[in-house]
């Protein structure tokens, strides 16, 4: 009999005391996310109004970001997009409070963890989407410049800034996620040196006589220039 | 803006004048001196009498062009038919402040106006060839005698000189604000007192009025608020050769972007006027011989063809579809066939300050996109009126003015209604 209630009553038992202690924490668990998930979607109701009451998405018109998303494939509208990730980061603090309430150590410790990444996090993404703007912004003013300067190859300049700024803006966003330390100067290292070199090669070897031809012109002052004044 | 220590003493020692002429210059070494001879001589003859201060505006120049101004002078007066020499000449010559610019030399020289309280004002370009004496009589005496506020000046040009001015600044401008200014950014103007106090008021000095958009903001200026304004005939407009160097599409944005922000500042005045009348003109009108000017077409048309093809993407955002298809069936002619027309011109030059106007893209690219579509109207221009004579390349101006005013009401419409 004592070793009936040994090998199994008492493990039965305790197992039993420990769901039912457990019990109340899945409750709350429910109850948390459930509550999480009303006080999203009134949020996400509310930004909605208020941002299409102050013309949100005009403003993203204005300023160029509704482009943006929409080369980017997104159908939605800023003020509907900006309000859903508002619910979601709701939604997001709900279910890091509903798993605290379950009172899981190893949830908790890996709780915390995710808590202290989410800022790293959110300011990658904040570097990429400035960085992805202002590639597009400096590729665009390079392939104006190019173009106005007569460079037959003002397309290729005008997309080398752009992915060059792009993809400074990963490798920044990289390192700030602790992802590739020291890549910032690596990839620097590599763009301008591998930039410098392929100019120094294609100037040297494919390019003398257009140097040549350069060099000549000027020397002679441009004689085919026009006199126009444009003024 | 408080006039330098230097500048505010000579103002202090001189207390009044009837006259003022101002010069901005910058490294004008070369011509400052004829341009410095000429007004001397022009107030001597025309103004004897009159208290008279020629104020030199100068932008840091390191050519000496200072103390050119300094000692350019009248040596012989009776060769200039003036047997008694007139003792109340004055010379100001100093560096001015603020952004570098001519706006910023002009705001100088509007101040120094205002300090002596003078009657009338004039301002000439510092690298003029061909300014004479008369110029001085002619941009001050419809302001002294004739009560007008502000004088514009009528040259007599090569067919293919201001071309900016002829496809874009004078069209716009008659068509908008309805008077018939043919040179709104000539360089030479007169105005009156009341005009340069006027000046004055207006917060702009921080802007692209303080660099190339000055002339266009002083014309638009002067008209949109009602001031009685004229035109005086100069004759040959011959200035020293341009620095090859200087950007075109720079000078295209600042003049645009002055012109599309007065658009805004002074919308309730534009939209209601329709048609255009013409302004009195001065001066007695004869025809000078000019030189030729150099034009390289091919040049002109493969940036046009480049512009075509790489910045299309761009202004599908700006153009409509019909103009942008025009263009590349522009750019896919032969360079003795190609053409750009003026009712396609006329759509580019609207939907870009409607694009303005919305914000459709950053202003800066807007603008400086549009050189390449300005230099292939202006290689369609020089190719129709390669064998036309002046008369005949006027004509055809004033059609381009007769399109803008007529297709006025789309702009007006697209203004209002997003596109």
């Amino acid at each position: 009999m004592r070793f009936l209630e040994k090998a199994i009553t008492d493990p039965l038992e305790q197992f039993l005391d420990k769901v039912l202690s457990f019990l109340p924490n899945l409750l709350s668990f429910i109850v948390i996310l459930l509550i999480g998930s009303v006080v999203a979607w009134v949020l996400k109701k509310i930004c909605a109004r208020l941002l299409r009451a102050i013309n949100f998405d005009k403003i993203c018109e204005r300023t160029g970001t509704s482009g943006v998303l929409a080369k980017g494939g997104i159908v939605d509208s800023s003020s509907v997009l900006l309000s859903r990730l508002i619910a979601w980061i709701i939604m997001l603090v709900f279910v890091i409070i509903a798993f605290r309430a379950l009172d899981v150590p190893v949830i908790a410790q890996f709780l915390d963890r995710l808590l202290l990444y989410i800022p790293q996090v959110l300011v990658a993404a904040f570097i990429v989407v400035v960085g992805y703007l202002m590639g597009i912004f400096f590729g665009r003013a390079a392939l104006i410049a190019s173009v106005n300067a007569g460079i037959r190859t003002a397309g290729l300049v005008g997309r080398f800034v752009k992915f060059t700024v792009f993809i400074l803006a990963c490798t920044m966003a990289l390192e700030q996620l602790g992802i590739g330390k020291d890549t910032v100067l690596v990839a620097f290292a590599i763009v301008f040196g591998g930039v410098v070199l392929g100019f120094a090669l294609a100037f040297g070897l494919g390019g003398s006589d257009a140097a040549k031809s350069f060099l000549e012109k000027r020397m002679r002052g441009e004689q085919d220039r026009d006199d126009i004044s444009h003024l | 803006m408080t006039l330098t220590k230097e500048i505010d003493s000579r103002v202090r020692e001189i207390k009044k004048a009837d006259i003022l002429i101002g010069i901005p210059s910058y490294n004008n070494a070369r011509t400052i001196g004829h341009v410095v001879r000429a007004v001397q001589a022009g107030l001597a003859k025309y103004f004897q009498g009159r208290k008279s201060v020629l104020v030199n505006s100068d932008g840091g120049s390191t050519d000496g062009t200072l103390e050119v101004v300094h000692s350019a002078a009248i040596d012989d007066f009776q060769s200039i038919m003036v047997t008694e020499r007139s003792q109340s000449f004055f010379k100001i010559a100093a560096p001015y402040h603020g952004v570098p610019g001519k706006g910023s030399a002009f705001r100088t020289i509007f101040e120094i106006a205002r300090a002596l309280n003078v009657k009338a004002c004039a301002v000439v370009d510092s690298d003029l060839r061909s300014i004479t004496p008369e110029w001085v009589e002619l941009l001050l005496k419809p302001i002294l005698d004739g009560g007008f506020d502000y004088v514009a000046p009528l040259y007599q040009r090569h067919k293919y000189d201001g071309t900016i001015t002829n496809s874009i600044v004078y069209p716009l401008t008659r068509a908008l604000y309805g008077k018939r200014v043919r040179q709104p950014i000539g360089g030479d103007f007169g105005f009156s007192n009341k005009l340069a106090r006027f000046f004055l008021t207006k917060d702009v000095w921080q802007t692209d009025v303080a660099r190339f958009g000055i002339d266009i903001w002083m014309t638009t200026t002067a008209i949109a608020n009602g001031f009685s304004m004229c035109q005086s005939f100069l004759g040959a407009k011959i200035h020293d050769p341009k620095d090859p160097g200087a950007d075109l599409s720079a000078m295209l944005f600042q003049v645009l972007s002055t012109t599309f922000d007065l658009m805004e500042t002074y919308r309730d005045v534009w939209s209601s006027v329709s048609g255009s009348e013409p302004v009195p003109t001065f001066g007695f009108v004869y025809d000078v011989g000019l030189e030729p000017v150099h034009v390289n077409l091919d040049r002109m048309i493969d940036q046009f063809r480049l512009g075509v093809k790489e910045l299309a993407p761009l202004w599908q955002s700006v153009l409509s579809r019909e103009a942008l298809k025009t263009l590349r069936k522009a750019s896919s002619m032969k360079n003795k066939e190609f053409h750009i027309s003026e009712e396609t011109w006329v759509e580019i030059v609207y939907s870009f300050a409607v694009a303005s106007h919305w914000n459709v893209i950053n202003r800066e690219h807007l603008f400086r996109s549009l050189t390449s579509l300005y230099l292939g109207r202006t290689a369609s221009f020089v190719i129709d009126t390669r064998e036309a004579s002046a008369p005949a390349v006027e004509e055809k101006i004033e059609a381009l003015c007769g399109l803008f005013e007529e297709k006025k009401s789309l702009l007006l419409e697209r203004w209002v209604n997003k596109p």
